[in-house]
């Protein structure tokens, strides 16, 4: 795929290499040294760093003001918009911010329902009014009429384009499964260029869903990234298997981490073993690695699966 | 029908605080149908406010009427002969009788006694679930009959979020099935999955309330 | 115990309602609840249990009665199917309903009974309810609901 944004992300898909990205949540509160913290743990690791957007509706500084501190921090952003706070109008302004502030990467997502944010010990809004004005697939065309045509939704042109490189989320096992891999084409039909998965543990049923995208032709239209969250104990993975939608955990891989002397060192060792079986699938660009509020680990995991260093291109 | 739930009988209580005459009227429509305000209901809390009243105050005198349709004047002038010496007026009618009985009698306190929040159906004996939310711009003949803005919990128009449980329930609400789930499976019994594949524009909501209140005019029926 | 409590001791004032199924014989109810000592009980009979609404018993405790205790057929017993579970279901409601408005919902109950009951058992469970009630006092709805 040529280069039409100029990211660092889209030119190392398009250059061929096997992308890398990570992600992190912005804090819960103003503070931008708090973001400059976990930039300085991620540096160097990702090809691009996603900054979420009120994840579990949780109000944390926004994904755009740290998104920027992270490009001043030398590394690049993937901003991250859902769909539940803002309408058309607030998204495509914050887009052309974005734009104006040098962020080229943006990830468009429905979002969590503000229910999520009221759990554990937090209160969050339960009783927010939501926007939901238009879902994440009709954002993605919103943003690639404002990236391409220069037109904003409503039909008004632009003073001039604001190209992104357009990312959306896959839960390839999501119930009805039968439809994840439709609704990856729509997603793509609307024009979104890279795509990352929810995490994988089971690389065989992901290969599966691989397969179906492939024969749709989905993986020459875009850059499918599988994600990988690093387990760190057994409960983790035992909760994400009971709790998180959509994600498949092997319960072999849960047992070995309940039987490991060192579940943290298992944890790293797993995440290798599934990074290195995720590039062995055809059509797969790359891997999306997190690690929940551990992202100080992660240097260790791109080391051992060799995704260190990340190709510098100009 | 229209749907309310039950105010907590504290609010209504608070409210009546130093009334000595209180008129409770139900109304026989929506209210009734959903089991929040139809006349068993009415009879349920009048005396009910009436022990709560007592407990704290005086003598309390509760008058009760239900009306047929508290949204139609022929029914609210009803009350014209209830209403002297009423110091206030609690309503179990939804949001719009509430506010014909207040316009009718302006002089008058009148605070509701429950609140709207759903249009619904009947699933069941005691079990209702919203069903419309009256977006004004109805997509059901492309939805095969199932409703995403008012039972998908985020409005989606293009199937499923990575929220669906695995047993098919929304993440939001583990006793509600994911709209989109249910759509899919229709159009699956029906062959024409395929026709899921289209990216559905974006909605206009500018004919239900975010287009500003609706004041409609039928020139057809006016004489 | 003698020197025992003055004329202001509590006396409940209980009501029964009782499904006419539940109970064999039917020949002196009234007489029997009209000689009990320590509380006052009245009595009215249903066809089925479900014939009393929630408003009934709320509305008794209203005039100022004590306590209301409904006697229904045991689950199976019922002639109407679900009958005396509608009555369960509503007492329960309206017990929820007088906790809501910081009543005790002890003065409320009921009990579910195979059909074959005495008036002995009837004299029971009424003098069951008064004593449950006697410990919470007058209902305050007595004479006209001053505190």
């Amino acid at each position: 795929m040529s280069v039409r944004v100029g990211s660092n992300l889209e030119k190392v898909l398009a250059a061929g290499q096997f992308a890398v990205t990570v992600e992190i949540g912005p804090p819960r509160g103003p503070d931008p040294a708090e973001v400059r913290k976990k930039a300085g743990f991620i540096r160097g690791i990702g090809d691009a760093c996603n900054v979420t957007d009120n994840q579990t509706a949780v109000v944390r500084m926004s994904s755009i003001a740290a998104a920027k501190i992270l490009l001043d921090e030398g590394i690049e952003p993937v901003m991250q918009m859902t769909c539940r706070d803002r309408n058309r109008i607030a998204m495509q302004s914050d887009l052309l911010g974005a734009w104006a502030l040098g962020i080229r990467n943006c990830l468009c997502i429905s979002g969590d329902h503000q229910k999520a944010g009221a759990g554990g010990k937090l209160k969050g809004h339960p009783g927010a009014k939501n926007v939901y004005d238009i879902d994440s697939i009709q954002l993605i065309s919103v943003v690639k009429g404002l990236s391409e045509n220069a037109v904003q939704e409503g039909g008004d042109t632009i003073s001039q384009a604001a190209p992104f490189f357009i990312g959306a989320a896959w839960t390839p096992f999501g119930t009805p499964e039968k439809f994840r891999v439709m609704r990856l084409a729509k997603k793509i039909a609307a024009g979104a260029n890279f795509i990352q998965t929810q995490a994988v543990y089971d690389v065989v049923h992901f290969a599966e869903s691989m397969r179906k995208a492939r024969e749709m032709g989905l993986t020459e239209k875009a850059a499918i990234l599988a994600g990988v969250i690093l387990p760190r104990s057994s409960g983790m993975l035992k909760y994400m298997k009971a709790n998180v939608p959509g994600v498949d955990v092997p319960d072999a891989m849960i047992e070995r981490m309940k039987s490991s002397k060192d579940p943290k060192a298992e944890g790293v060792k797993i995440a290798v073993e599934l990074i290195q079986a995720l590039k062995a699938i055809p059509g797969l660009r790359g891997v999306h690695l997190q690690a929940i509020e551990a992202e100080e680990a992660l240097p260790e995991v791109a080391k051992a699966a060799g995704l260190f260093p990340r190709p510098s291109l100009g | 029908m229209i749907f309310a739930d039950c105010k907590p009988i504290e609010e209504i209580v608070k409210n009546l605080k130093g009334s000595k005459n209180v008129l409770l009227i139900g109304c026989a429509t929506c209210v009734a149908e959903c089991a929040v305000g139809g006349e068993r209901e009415v009879e349920i809390l009048a005396p009910l406010l009436r022990m709560a009243l007592e407990k704290e105050g005086g003598p309390v005198q509760i008058t009760t009427k239900t009306l047929e349709k508290q949204c139609e004047a022929e029914f609210v002038e009803e009350l014209v002969e209830l209403m002297p010496g009423v110091d206030a007026v609690v309503s179990l009618a939804c949001g719009i009788g509430v506010q014909a009985v207040a316009d009718r009698f302006q002089k008058v306190a009148v605070f509701p006694g429950v609140n709207t929040s759903a249009l619904t159906i009947r699933e069941e004996p005691g079990l209702w679930a919203t069903r419309c939310e009256a977006c004004g711009d109805c997509v059901l003949g492309e939805t095969f009959g199932i409703c995403p803005i008012s039972r998908c919990a985020k409005s989606l128009m293009n199937g499923p979020c990575g929220g669906t449980r695995n047993d098919g329930k929304c993440e939001v609400n583990p006793d509600v099935d994911c709209a989109w789930t249910l759509i899919v499976d229709r159009a699956e019994a029906r062959g024409a999955l395929k026709s899921l594949m289209e990216v559905r524009k974006t909605k206009n909501w500018s004919n239900s309330r975010h287009g500003g209140t609706k004041r409609v005019l039928r020139e057809d029926l006016r004489v | 115990m003698n020197g025992q409590a003055q004329t202001t001791a509590f006396e409940p004032d209980i009501v029964v309602l009782y499904c006419g199924h539940c109970i064999r014989e039917d020949r002196s109810i009234i007489s029997a609840l009209e000689s009990v000592k320590g509380f006052s009980a009245r009595c009215s009979m249903v066809s089925c249990s479900s014939q009393i609404e929630v408003s009934h018993v709320l509305k008794l405790l209203e005039q100022g009665v004590d306590g209301v205790e409904v006697i229904a057929c045991s689950e199976g017993a019922c002639k109407s199917l679900v009958g005396s579970a509608r009555a369960e279901k509503r007492v329960r409601y309206a017990q929820t309903l007088l906790g809501n408005i910081h009543m005790n919902a002890e003065r409320l109950g009921i009990s579910r009974k195979k059909t074959g009951i005495t008036v002995e058992d009837i004299v029971g469970l009424a003098t069951e309810r008064a004593d449950a009630v006697r410990a919470l006092g007058p209902n305050h709805m007595k004479n006209g609901g001053k505190k």
